[in-house]
């Protein structure tokens, strides 16, 4: 057999194929001298915008370019006075596509800030690149705890809340209304529902609260909440916690409203459980459900009804706590320039300590307390208000920073 | 041809690619190393899929478990050069020799679907197993491979380091695949059933392959440990078995070095490409993977120079309708 031509022929395609891919990359220059090279020149912020454009978190990555568009286009697209150039890379669903993304940020596209980043995972992972690099990392949804304490970075900031803060919220509240009364957990199986859950339980039991018990449903393959119901209402509890999102949270309540637990048994939850689409969704089935979040499009104070105005307005769409997120990430940023001058890690991240409290967001005022929001949180529960379902609030927490 | 021309191309290649740091910015550089990373596993599954007609659906399982066991080590043990990487190429073959005995009893559609099985547990178990894989937020914080006490986290160097570890899994998987026992693992894949009438004991044999598989496999996955330095579920899910058994098909089934070139268009359609086409990455990758098949049904490896005429092909001979699998 011939095999000598036959190598050296594969030899010949493997070498145009290399060619190929290098052409495709088109990126030459030099990787020696380590770091990659300074920002822009020319005085203005070049931004990356890392949000899922496709796969299950699309809806919020939606909303997260709304609110940030939204802002710049009512700043005359400065920030800090300094023009700003937004680069959007699409997260995905996973850090297998998120971290390639936000590498390409970084190194491709040298933005001097960057913005975004719905998945906790990915957050938590790009944490050496982004103290490595020097730069700001403005997460805008990410609710892994640690993302703020053990794993924090000094540039690494938050715009968005921690997962045990919004559960605790609903803990302490609960708490306080009905200290009697014993309530069933039941979180999705994974890394954020186990926060949720420790928060909620924490808070609850040092209120004097009791739980009747605890269920976790595998994440991402549950689709038959019954067994979960049934142990619900064999525990004789009087209310239950709960944090799913997504298509789970939709599926969940939908089942919890069938079941017939909804009258006798209220539902109670972390806010992404009524947040946008999903409640859409979930239709008359969200009925009063109860849920805690930082936000909910039905606060009444002025920062927010403006808000709310001029995003109907530019999107004919009702704004979400995903929205505000990226607007106050914006506002933020705005601030923090106007002391800096300058986007460089170090004298940004600095102003950002010293920004005090932020009081025009429309979810309220608020500030950075360990790089995370210390925020009060709104009780909300689904009504039905001309024909669509809100979530209307029913009480306020005094504000609050991460707890764990 | 001469032995000359035989080794000057994977000599250029070789040359090549070691000069790509020199010439390529840093992004495009950290984009060949995931390549390199990408290409390995997809290498390794080639061993399985075009030589021995395994075609798995967990591969990743090893490629994660690999990937698990090398960031682990250096998180808690030590992150001194090559030790992370054995250790990950020996979890990796570890778990494919408890595994494997019972998928390669198997063939055809059964053996797919009992190493999705596979890969499924081992998704499952990392996802649970929080202690030590730190659940679905992943494993991060994985220091940065040090060499001789220097740490390797600068793109060049990393770029060197996992080039150099390529090389070796490569050429372990090329020496397989041309020894008298690659030659056999052919023979199973166009003919099970005589090769067992020879004498062959083919079970041991696909028992072997696959363990040596996984075991380029881990190695390929203690290298994304130390590129990536974050490890999570996704990286031994079904997706990204799924990229890999792609790779393969794009580059043609029996071939190892064309399991590299399809890796290379995975990585730079879905790292590359896919973050800026607001969203329609997973889309591009579809059309491309559509095209492959239509257009080049023998992947990269059977695209043919015109200049010689058609010849019998030892790599690519004719589906024989008994025993493995048709393709």
């Amino acid at each position: 057999m011939d095999s000598g031509s036959l190598i050296s022929r594969r030899g010949i395609l493997g070498m145009v194929g290399a060619a190929g891919a290098a052409a495709a990359l088109s990126a030459c220059g030099s990787s020696l001298g380590g770091g990659s090279a300074g920002g822009e020149s020319g005085g203005g912020v070049k931004v990356g915008l890392l949000i899922p454009q496709a796969g299950v978190y699309t809806p919020l990555g939606v909303d997260m370019q709304r609110g940030w568009d939204l802002w710049l286009k009512q700043h005359g697209g400065k920030l800090g006075g300094m023009p700003v150039t937004t680069v959007v890379a699409d997260e995905g669903e996973s850090p297998q596509t998120g971290v390639p993304a936000l590498q390409r940020l970084i190194q491709s596209d040298n933005v001097d800030v960057v913005v975004g980043i719905v998945s906790s995972s990915t957050a938590l992972g790009v944490r050496d690149m982004v103290t490595e690099s020097k730069k700001v990392l403005m997460v805008a949804n990410a609710g892994a705890n640690d993302i703020t304490a053990a794993a924090a970075s000094p540039y690494i900031w938050r715009t968005s809340f921690t997962n045990s803060q919004v559960a605790a919220a609903m803990g302490e509240y609960l708490a306080k209304e009905n200290p009697q009364d014993s309530v069933f957990l039941i979180a999705s199986d994974y890394a954020a529902g186990d926060e949720a859950m420790a928060g909620f339980k924490e808070a609850f039991e040092a209120g004097g609260g009791k739980i009747a018990g605890m269920a976790k449903p595998p994440f991402g393959e549950t689709q038959d909440y019954q067994p979960f119901l049934a142990k619900i209402k064999s525990s004789g509890a009087k209310a239950t916690f709960c944090f799913f999102a997504g298509s789970e949270a939709v599926t969940f309540v939908k089942q919890y409203r069938q079941f017939g637990l909804a009258k006798s048994v209220p539902l109670y939850g972390s806010g992404f459980l009524t947040e946008g689409g999903v409640l859409d969704a979930q239709g008359d089935a969200a009925l009063g459900v109860q849920t805690s979040l930082h936000y909910t499009s039905e606060l009444d104070n002025p920062a927010n009804q403006a808000f709310r105005e001029s995003y109907e307005k530019a999107y004919d769409a009702v704004p979400t706590v995903y929205s505000v997120q990226s607007w106050d990430a914006a506002n933020t940023l705005d601030r923090a320039l106007r002391e800096s001058g300058s986007a460089e890690g170090d004298a940004l991240s600095k102003a950002l300590g010293q920004l005090g409290e932020i009081d025009d967001s429309p979810r309220g005022p608020w500030q950075f307390e360990g790089q995370t929001p210390k925020q009060a949180f709104y009780l909300r529960k689904v009504v039905e208000e001309d024909g669509t379902l809100v979530n209307s609030v029913v009480a306020e927490t005094d504000p609050v920073g991460q707890t764990s | 041809m001469t032995s000359f021309t035989r080794w000057l191309v994977p000599l250029g290649v070789a040359i090549a690619l070691a000069a790509v740091p020199l010439f390529l910015a840093p992004y495009a550089t950290t984009t060949m190393t995931r390549i390199l990373v990408f290409g390995l596993l997809a290498a390794s599954l080639a061993l399985l899929v075009g030589i021995t007609g395994l075609p798995s659906l967990g591969h990743a399982a090893y490629f994660g478990v690999g990937a698990y066991a090398g960031g682990w080590f250096a998180a808690n043990v030590s992150a001194q050069a090559p030790l992370s990487l054995l250790v990950a190429a020996v979890a990796g073959g570890i778990a494919a020799a408890a595994t494997g005995w019972v998928a390669v009893r198997s063939s055809g559609v059964f053996f797919l679907v009992l190493t999705l099985a596979i890969g499924e547990i081992v998704h499952q178990v990392v996802e649970s197993w929080e202690s030590v894989t730190g659940g679905s937020n992943g494993l991060y914080g994985i220091p940065a491979t040090t060499v001789g006490g220097a740490p390797v986290d600068d793109v060049a160097p990393l770029y060197w380091f996992v080039l150099l570890a390529f090389g070796v899994g490569f050429a372990a998987l090329w020496l397989v695949a041309r020894s008298p026992f690659g030659r056999a693992l052919r023979g199973i894949h166009d003919n099970e059933s005589r090769m067992r009438a020879l004498g062959y004991p083919t079970s041991l044999y696909k028992y072997a392959v696959f363990v040596i598989a996984g075991t380029v496999a881990g190695l390929a996955g203690g290298l994304l440990a130390a590129q990536q330095r974050l490890v999570t579920p996704e990286d031994l899910g079904f997706t990204t078995a799924a990229l890999a058994l792609l790779a393969v098909i794009i580059g043609g089934a029996g071939s190892l070095w064309g399991a590299c070139v399809g890796a290379a268009l995975v990585i730079v359609v879905r790292d590359a490409l896919g973050p800026t086409l607001d969203g329609h990455g997973p889309l591009l990758l579809g059309v491309v993977f559509i095209l492959v098949v239509y257009l080049m049904p023998r992947g990269v490896a059977g695209i043919r120079l015109r200049r010689r005429p058609a010849e019998p092909d030892v790599a690519e001979p004719e589906p024989v309708p008994s025993g493995g699998v048709r393709r």
